[in-house]
């Protein structure tokens, strides 16, 4: 319970009011208020006006996201639920991110949608434009308060998990790997992590050589893993945490010379064709750009008064030798160094707000 | 005495304010600019929010001015601000409670910056040098104290400082205060002096090891309250927070025109520089700019804000 030394007065006042809200409720809106969504409080009006404040916009992931954003945004205006889009920047900066949600907040936006710079530095300004009545949806990289509308993510610790036991699974139990994460101190770099520890733990007979901190780019990937090629000459599989790392890893293999090995990741076109190319045994996942997309379908439903689930899973797809063929079928619609997700529509958006 | 004295006083002021007409200026047009495009600044609400937000980059610009005005220059700030705010959420939930975590944060940004400053001061290493590397060390211990975001700050504190009232604000009003008394001592006065001219500042009595190394000490102090302000704003640690403190703090500084070579610049000239860049993130969303004409926007003004100055001085002089 916070206790709020500025506001005492005005939240006893919220609390007067609170009482007469019940009292309607109970004469006749009991199941309009128990359908809506959190924060949502019925006073908004569409047309509406969102807001996508973006950690950092330059990442070709991020490019293309903001793509399935806005392409959302052209469709829901046409329906007339919305009418114009705010986009801010906080170049990496989650200092800079508090600033900005705060700046939507003045400007009363009706959504703001989140990707997030810290899972925790957001958690009072989110809150504050909870109380303020605007539907907040953030998705991918995660927050950890739950004073928001609705969280959307594919899990993280599944992520992991699943690509330690199909490693696990192509070695027999037994060979020498090397993980590859992703930048430390970030939460879905470090919750990938945690859902292959189980896994590794269970099969001693996979012997970890080291493991590599990068940011989720192709350059330093291959960078960290051509000073490792140099000093292990054995190495029998690369636990790749991250689509871009996986491609820089077989680049560094390529340059070396050196015979590719199995290996993890995500839908990242590069890594797909360098698969195809060099006939690796590979496995992959996908974290789908149009979460994005989903986000601000998800806060236009709970605005128009629709419950949502505060926590929308989206399934992670297996990417392996059986489809990658339809993946890389549509690759030339993707930029060079981007993602391939797979093809969505208001029907997969519907389902999975239905869980 | 009074009148020679006065008069030098106002004398230097008014050379030191020169240079800063264009920034005063640009602070003056962004302020009104943003009245006008949100009003809501002028509530105490607003204006609480506005400044708390501003707050950590104006004492981490101040703490990188105080080592640029006598030479030196810190690259290890924003691993300091996650020091400081890791350090705040792990204590201040436990039995050392919010006293003990203020305590431990203001030692921790003392001791580390007072042993930066031994380095510099007293082995010769360039600062550059020693403080890219303490941000990696400073950087790991964080990492270390925190392995990812967590930890907690009480509620009631977190309200206290960036709640709806504008504690901040007073916060930097104390903080400056202090800046002006500092001034009036002799180590105040060396800072100035070993920066502008350190044979100078030598002879005249003023030990300018000393003065290096309690610079780099009150920096770090500095820097870790800052860090220890982003925590209570947040209401959490995260050990990567600081991050991009160090680039900014550097900008605001020389925006404000704050030398690179020591003695030059001013601690009002530095705040304006760090209120700029705070400024201008919240002018641009209300504008309206899609975030690559922000970037574009953001560099320009930070251009113009450095050149101009100069180039009517040099306009002037011709």
């Amino acid at each position: 319970m916070k206790l709020e030394i500025g506001s005492f007065l005005s939240s006893r006042r919220t609390l007067m009011a609170g009482v007469g809200m019940l009292a309607l409720a109970i004469t006749g809106f009991a199941d309009q208020a128990a359908a809506a969504a959190k924060c949502i409080k019925g006073d908004r009006k569409a047309p509406y006006t969102v807001g996508w404040a973006n950690i950092y916009s330059v990442p070709t992931w991020m490019k293309q996201t903001e793509g399935t954003i806005t392409a959302e945004v052209e469709e829901l205006k046409k329906a007339g639920l919305v009418k114009d889009l705010k986009i801010t920047d906080a170049q990496g900066n989650a200092q800079t991110q508090i600033q900005q949600i705060q700046s939507m907040i003045d400007a009363n936006l009706d959504a703001i949608i989140i990707e997030a710079g810290s899972s925790t530095a957001l958690n009072r300004v989110i809150a504050d434009a909870c109380a303020k009545g605007i539907a907040v949806v953030n998705f991918d990289s995660l927050v950890d308060t739950d004073e928001l509308t609705a969280k959307i993510n594919t899990d993280s610790n599944e992520w992991g998990k699943a690509a330690a036991e199909w490693m696990v699974k192509q070695l027999n139990g037994k060979g020498k790997i090397i993980i590859m994460n992703g930048p430390a101190g970030i939460s879905v770099s470090d919750d990938r992590r945690k859902g292959a520890q189980p896994v590794l733990d269970a099969n001693k007979g996979l012997q970890i050589i080291t493991e590599t901190n990068t940011e989720y780019n192709v350059a330093p990937a291959q960078e960290a893993m051509t000073n490792l090629l140099f000093a292990n000459p054995e190495i029998d599989g690369v636990l790749s945490l991250g689509g871009a790392l996986s491609a820089g890893s077989i680049m560094a293999f390529d340059r070396q010379g050196r015979e590719q090995v199995p290996i993890t990741g995500e839908n990242a076109r590069q890594f797909l064709e360098l698969w195809k190319e060099k006939k690796i045994k590979g496995w992959a996942t996908m974290q789908p750009n149009w979460l994005g997309a989903l986000s601000v379908y998800t806060a236009v439903q709970a605005l128009e008064g629709k419950n949502v689930p505060a926590f929308v899973k989206v399934p992670l797809p297996v990417i392996d030798d059986s489809n990658i063929d339809t993946f890389l079928a549509r690759a030339d619609k993707f930029p060079a160094d981007g993602y391939i997700y797979s093809e969505y529509d208001k029907a997969l958006f519907d389902k999975l707000l239905a869980q | 005495m009074s009148a020679l004295t006065s008069n030098l006083y106002i004398a230097v002021q008014g050379r030191r304010n020169r240079g800063l007409a264009g920034i005063y200026l640009l602070v003056f047009l962004l302020v009104a600019l943003y009245i006008f495009l949100s009003p809501g600044i002028l509530s105490v609400a607003g204006f609480s929010k506005f400044t708390q937000n501003w707050f950590p980059l104006a004492l981490v610009t101040l703490a990188q001015a105080l080592l640029m005005l006598n030479g030196g220059i810190s690259l290890a700030i924003g691993p300091m601000v996650s020091l400081g705010a890791v350090i705040a959420a792990t204590t201040m939930g436990g039995a050392l409670g919010v006293p003990g975590g203020i305590v431990a944060a203001a030692i921790a940004g003392l001791a580390l910056g007072a042993l930066m400053g031994l380095v510099v001061a007293y082995l010769r290493l360039p600062a550059i040098i020693v403080t890219l590397a303490s941000s990696f060390i400073i950087g790991g211990i964080a990492l270390i104290v925190l392995p990812r975001p967590g930890g907690i700050i009480p509620p009631w504190f977190s309200d206290l400082l960036a709640g709806n009232v504008p504690t901040a604000f007073l916060l930097l009003v104390l903080v400056l205060v202090a800046w002006k008394i500092f001034l009036m001592t002799p180590t105040g006065l060396g800072i100035y002096a070993a920066g502008d001219n350190p044979v100078g500042a030598y002879r005249s009595g003023v030990s300018v090891d000393r003065v290096k190394l309690m610079a780099f000490a009150l920096s770090g102090l500095l820097t870790a309250l800052a860090g220890l302000f982003v925590a209570a704003q947040t209401g959490s640690g995260d050990p990567v927070i600081g991050t991009p403190f160090t680039l900014n703090s550097i900008a605001g500084a020389v925006l404000g025109g704050v030398g690179f070579l020591g003695g030059k610049g001013t601690m009002r000239g530095a705040i304006c520089g760090s209120l700029i860049l705070s400024l201008m993130i919240n002018v641009m969303f209300f504008m309206g700019f899609p975030p690559v004409a922000q970037y574009v926007a953001q560099g320009l003004i930070i251009v113009g804000a450095v050149a101009i100055p100069n180039l009517v001085a040099r306009w002037r002089r011709a």
